[in-house]
C-alpha cells in the first residue's frame, strides 16, 4: 500500500532477490509444465527409438536418425505438399471471400445484423462437429448433398460428383469445407479493419474523381494491410494444423491423397505407436510453423514501419 | 441301484443339509467383492448389446459396479493401447479383437486368466469351460501358450447377396458351404445383377484403406494354392511372401470386381458399403457374420428376409477361405481388481448369459449355444457356422504377430491406391512386400537371437486343445 506521501512500499533489500520470483513463480511453473517440459520431452523422445506398443524392444539413443529417416521418406514430402496445397488454397479463397463480404457489409443493407449472425455461425461450430455434419451430408447416395447432386447430375446427364471418394475431389472438398467454416473469421477481422479506416482519404479520392477500382487498390488495400496480415497469419497457422475435419471426413484417404502432416503424424504416433518418429515429425512441423510465422511477423513489422513513415 | 429306505433317507438328509450350504457359499463368492467398481472399455457393436444389457443383473448379485465405456471400432485399438501403455489401470477390462491379441499380450499388458479359471473361489462350479468350442476358445485367447482372452463373439467374413434379385433374374441361389459359390460364379452373379440404368451395382465393398485387413485377406486365402498354405504372408524364416502369384491373382480378382461396384467407392468403408446395400443399390456386399442380425436382417430393414448369407467364394484352386474373427474379454495387468474383474468375466461368459445374449443377437461361441433351438431360430446364419468354427476356421488367418495392425495398414494403403488406379496390382504387392519387411525389421525379427512368435497357423491342431487344459 502507498504510504501517507503516496510512495510505493519498499521491499527490503534482502527480499528483492526472491520477491520477483515469487510473483512470477506460478506463471513460470505453468509455463514449465505445459510448455517447456513437453517440448524438452519431445526432443528427448525424438532422439530415441521408442515404439509404445512394443515395450519389449530395446531402446537406445539414435541422435538425429529419426529426423533423417523422416526427411528421406517420400510420404513426408507427399504430406508436406498436401498440407501446403490445402493451406494455400484454403487461406487464399477465405481471404478473398472474407474481403468481399466485408466490403459488402460496409454498405447499408437491411437486416445486416441478422446476415452477419448467419455468416458467423459456421465459425462457432467445433471442427469435429463440422466434420461430422459434412460427412453425413456427403454420405454416398443418402446424404443431403449427395442425394440432390446425384439427382441433378442424372437430370443434366453428367457423371455424379465424387466428393470425398476420388483423390482430386477429396482434397477440393476438404478445402471447400474449410473455406465454408473459416471465411467468417476473415470477414470478421477485415470488417473490423475496414471500419477503422477514416473517411477522409475516401472523400479526397472522390473529389479527385478516382474510380472505385483505383480507390480499392490505392486506399482500401494499403490501409487494410495490418488487418490483412493479422488475419493471414492466424488463418495460415490454423489451416496448416487442421486435423479434426480431415480425420473425420477422409482420415487421409483415398490412398494418401488427403494425408496432411498432422494426419500422418497421428498415424505414426497413434496407429503405429512409433512415438519417437512422431515426436520428430512434430518438431519438424513446429520448425515449419516457426519459419512461417517469422516471415509473417517480419512483413507485419515492416508494414508498421512503412505506416510510421 | 438298490436304494434302501435308510440310504434314501441319508441322501435326502444330506442334500437338505448341504444344499443351503452350497447356496450360501455361492452367495458369499458372489458378494466377495461388494463395493468394488470395475471399468470396462468395450467396442461399440450393436450385436453385443444383449450381452451388456445383463450387466445390471451382475451388479445386483455381486454389489460390484461395472462402468462400461464404449469406443467406436475404428478407435478401439488406439484407445486401448494408449490406456494400457500409460500403466494407470484406469480400465480393469478390455474387449479384445483377436487380431490385436498378439500386440497386447506380447507387450505384457494382459493378465493370464487360466489361474482364475482353475480357482473354485472365483469361478462358478457350472462355468463349464469345456463348453466353449476349443478352436474358438484357444484361437481367441491364447498367445505364446498362455490364455489371456475369454471369447464372447466369433464369426467369419462372408458375402451377402440379394436372393430375391437372383431368383427374379433366374439365377440359382447358392447355399452357404454347398461348394457352388466360387470366384467364377460370383463374377457371373455380379455381372448378371449389375444394371447401371437402374443405378444398381452388382456388388459393393469397402476398399477404403482401413478395411483391407478383413475385406481382402479372405480372398488372398481363397486364391492360395493349398500346397503352399501357411505362406500367405511369410515363410517359415519370416521372409515376407505377400508378393506371390496367388496373391496377385487374388488382388486382380478383387480389383476386377470394381467393374460391378459403384463408381465413387474408392473411400467407402464398412458403413458406406452397408448403406448402399441397405438402400437396394447393390446386389451383393461383404459382411462379418456377427453383423448380419443388425445390419441385414434387422426387424425394421426393408431388405430383411431378402438376403442369402454366403461364405467367401471358393478360389480357383479349390480352397475355402478359413477366416476367423472373434472378440473376447481380457483383464488389464495393471488392474487393481483382477479377481473382481474375473468374477465379471466368468459371469458374463457363463453359458446361460451367453445363451440369452445370443438369442438377442450376439454371435455364439459355446457348443451349447449353437445347439440351442431358440438361438438357431433367432440367428440361422450364425447357427450354420458351427461345423466351420469347429473344424475349418483358422484363428491365425490374420497372422498372430504383434505387427498385424501395421500389416493391415500397409495392405490398406497400397490396396486402396491400386483400387483407385494410381498403381497396378503388381506395384501394390511389391510395395506391401517391402513395407511389411521393414515392419518386421523394426519388430526385431531378423536380429540374431530374435524370439519370434511361433507360426501356429501351420498346424491348427494346436488350437483344438480342450479349453480346461490351458495353463
Amino acid at each position: 500500500m502507498p504510504d501517507a506521501f503516496g510512495a510505493a512500499p519498499k521491499v527490503a533489500i534482502q527480499n528483492r532477490r526472491w520477491f520477483p520470483w515469487l510473483l512470477m513463480g506460478p506463471t513460470l511453473l505453468i509455463l514449465f509444465v505445459v510448455g517447456i517440459f513437453p517440448f524438452g520431452y519431445s526432443i528427448w523422445l525424438a532422439s530415441t527409438n521408442i515404439i509404445l506398443s512394443k515395450p519389449y524392444l530395446d531402446t537406445w539413443f539414435v541422435g538425429l536418425e529419426q529426423y533423417q529417416s523422416l526427411i528421406q521418406d517420400p510420404d513426408f514430402f507427399n504430406a508436406l505438399r498436401i498440407t501446403l496445397v490445402f493451406t494455400g488454397s484454403a487461406v487464399f479463397l477465405e481471404f478473398w471471400a472474407g474481403l468481399g463480404l466485408a466490403l459488402l457489409f460496409r454498405r447499408q443493407i437491411r437486416g445486416k445484423a441478422l446476415y452477419r449472425l448467419a455468416i458467423l455461425l459456421p465459425m462457432v461450430m467445433p471442427p469435429l462437429v463440422v466434420g461430422l455434419v459434412w460427412k453425413y451430408m456427403l454420405f454416398p447416395n443418402s446424404g443431403l448433398i449427395s442425394y440432390y447432386a446425384n439427382a441433378l447430375a442424372g437430370l443434366i446427364g453428367v457423371a455424379p460428383p465424387t466428393f470425398l471418394n476420388e483423390p482430386g475431389s477429396a482434397l477440393q472438398t476438404l478445402i471447400f469445407i474449410d473455406v465454408w467454416q473459416w471465411t467468417p473469421f476473415m470477414f470478421l477481422i477485415l470488417h473490423a479493419g475496414l471500419a477503422a479506416i477514416p473517411p477522409e482519404p475516401y472523400e479526397a479520392a472522390e473529389i479527385d474523381g478516382a474510380g472505385a477500382w483505383r480507390v480499392f487498390w490505392t486506399i482500401t488495400m494499403p490501409m487494410l494491410k495490418p488487418a490483412i496480415l493479422i488475419a493471414l497469419v492466424i488463418r495460415t497457422m490454423d489451416a496448416f494444423r487442421t486435423y479434426d475435419q480431415i480425420a473425420v471426413l477422409t482420415a487421409g484417404g483415398p490412398g494418401n491423397a488427403t494425408e496432411t502432416l498432422n494426419i500422418w503424424l497421428t498415424n505414426l504416433a497413434f496407429r503405429f505407436f512409433d512415438v519417437s518418429k512422431g515426436a520428430a515429425l512434430s518438431l519438424i512441423i513446429f520448425v515449419l510453423i516457426l519459419i512461417m510465422s517469422t516471415i509473417f511477423i517480419r512483413i507485419l513489422s515492416r508494414s508498421r514501419i512503412d505506416e510510421g513513415k | 441301484m438298490n436304494l434302501t429306505r435308510r440310504k434314501m433317507g441319508l441322501l435326502l438328509g444330506s442334500s437338505l443339509l448341504f444344499t443351503p450350504a452350497l447356496v450360501r457359499a455361492e452367495a458369499a463368492r458372489m458378494k466377495a467383492f461388494e463395493g468394488t467398481t470395475l471399468n470396462l472399455l468395450a467396442v461399440q457393436f450393436g450385436s453385443h448389446a444383449a450381452l451388456w444389457s445383463q450387466v445390471p443383473e451382475f451388479e445386483a448379485a455381486t454389489g460390484i459396479k461395472v462402468n462400461i465405456e464404449y469406443a467406436p471400432f475404428e478407435n478401439t485399438r488406439e484407445k486401448t493401447l494408449l490406456d494400457m501403455s500409460s500403466k494407470t489401470g484406469r480400465f480393469d477390462l478390455f474387449t479384445v479383437d483377436i487380431m490385436w491379441l498378439a500386440e497386447y499380450a506380447a507387450a505384457g499388458y494382459l493378465e493370464p486368466v487360466a489361474k482364475f479359471i482353475a480357482d473354485p473361489d472365483l469361478t462358478s462350479e457350472d462355468y463349464d469351460v469345456n463348453d466353449f468350442i476349443p478352436r474358438v476358445f484357444s484361437g481367441t485367447g491364447v498367445y505364446n501358450d498362455t490364455m489371456y482372452n475369454v471369447p464372447f463373439d466369433c464369426g467369419t467374413v462372408g458375402t451377402m447377396f440379394r436372393a430375391d434379385w437372383m431368383a427374379a433374374a433366374g439365377i440359382a441361389v447358392p447355399k452357404r458351404f454347398d461348394g457352388s459359390f466360387t470366384t467364377a460364379r460370383m463374377t457371373e452373379i455380379c455381372a448378371a445383377l449389375t444394371d447401371p440404368a437402374k443405378g444398381q451395382a452388382g456388388y459393393v465393398t469397402g476398399p477404403q484403406r482401413w478395411f483391407w485387413g478383413w475385406m481382402f485377406t479372405p480372398l488372398m486365402y481363397a486364391f492360395q494354392d493349398p500346397a503352399k498354405a501357411g505362406n500367405e504372408f511369410v515363410n517359415e524364416a519370416w521372409e515376407v511372401t505377400i508378393n506371390n502369384e496367388d496373391n496377385l491373382a487374388a488382388l486382380e480378382f478383387y480389383l476386377g470386381l470394381k467393374q460391378f461396384t459403384p463408381k465413387d467407392d474408392l473411400n467407402y468403408g464398412y458403413a458406406e458399403q452397408l448403406a448402399v446395400y441397405q438402400q437396394g443399390k447393390a446386389a451383393g456386399s461383404i459382411t462379418y457374420t456377427g453383423f448380419i442380425g443388425e445390419h441385414y436382417e434387422g426387424a425394421d430393414l426393408p431388405i430383411k428376409g431378402r438376403n442369402v448369407a454366403l461364405h467367401n467364394p471358393i478360389g480357383p484352386k479349390g480352397r475355402t477361405d478359413p477366416f476367423f474373427g472373434a472378440w473376447g474379454l481380457s483383464i488389464s495387468v495393471d488392474s487393481k481388481n483382477k479377481e473382481a474383474a474375473w468374477l465379471f468375466v466368468q459371469w458374463i461368459t457363463h453359458k446361460e448369459r451367453l445363451r440369452k445374449a445370443c438369442i438377442g443377437g450376439n454371435p455364439a461361441v459355446r457348443h451349447s449355444t449353437f445347439q440351442d433351438p431358440e438361438y438357431q431360430a433367432a440367428q440361422p446364419w450364425g447357427a450354420d457356422l458351427y461345423d466351420y468354427m469347429v473344424r475349418t476356421a483358422n484363428p491365425d488367418e490374420r497372422i498372430r504377430v504383434p505387427e498385424w495392425a501395421e500389416i493391415s495398414e500397409i495392405m490398406g494403403l497400397h490396396g486402396n491406391r491400386a483400387w483407385g488406379g494410381e498403381i497396378t496390382a503388381e506395384q501394390a504387392l511389391a510395395a506391401m512386400q517391402s513395407e511389411m519387411t521393414a515392419a518386421f525389421k523394426r519388430g526385431g525379427y531378423y536380429r540374431n537371437g530374435a524370439q519370434n512368435p511361433r507360426q501356429l497357423w501351420r498346424d491348427l491342431a494346436y488350437y483344438d486343445r480342450n479349453p480346461a487344459d490351458w495353463s
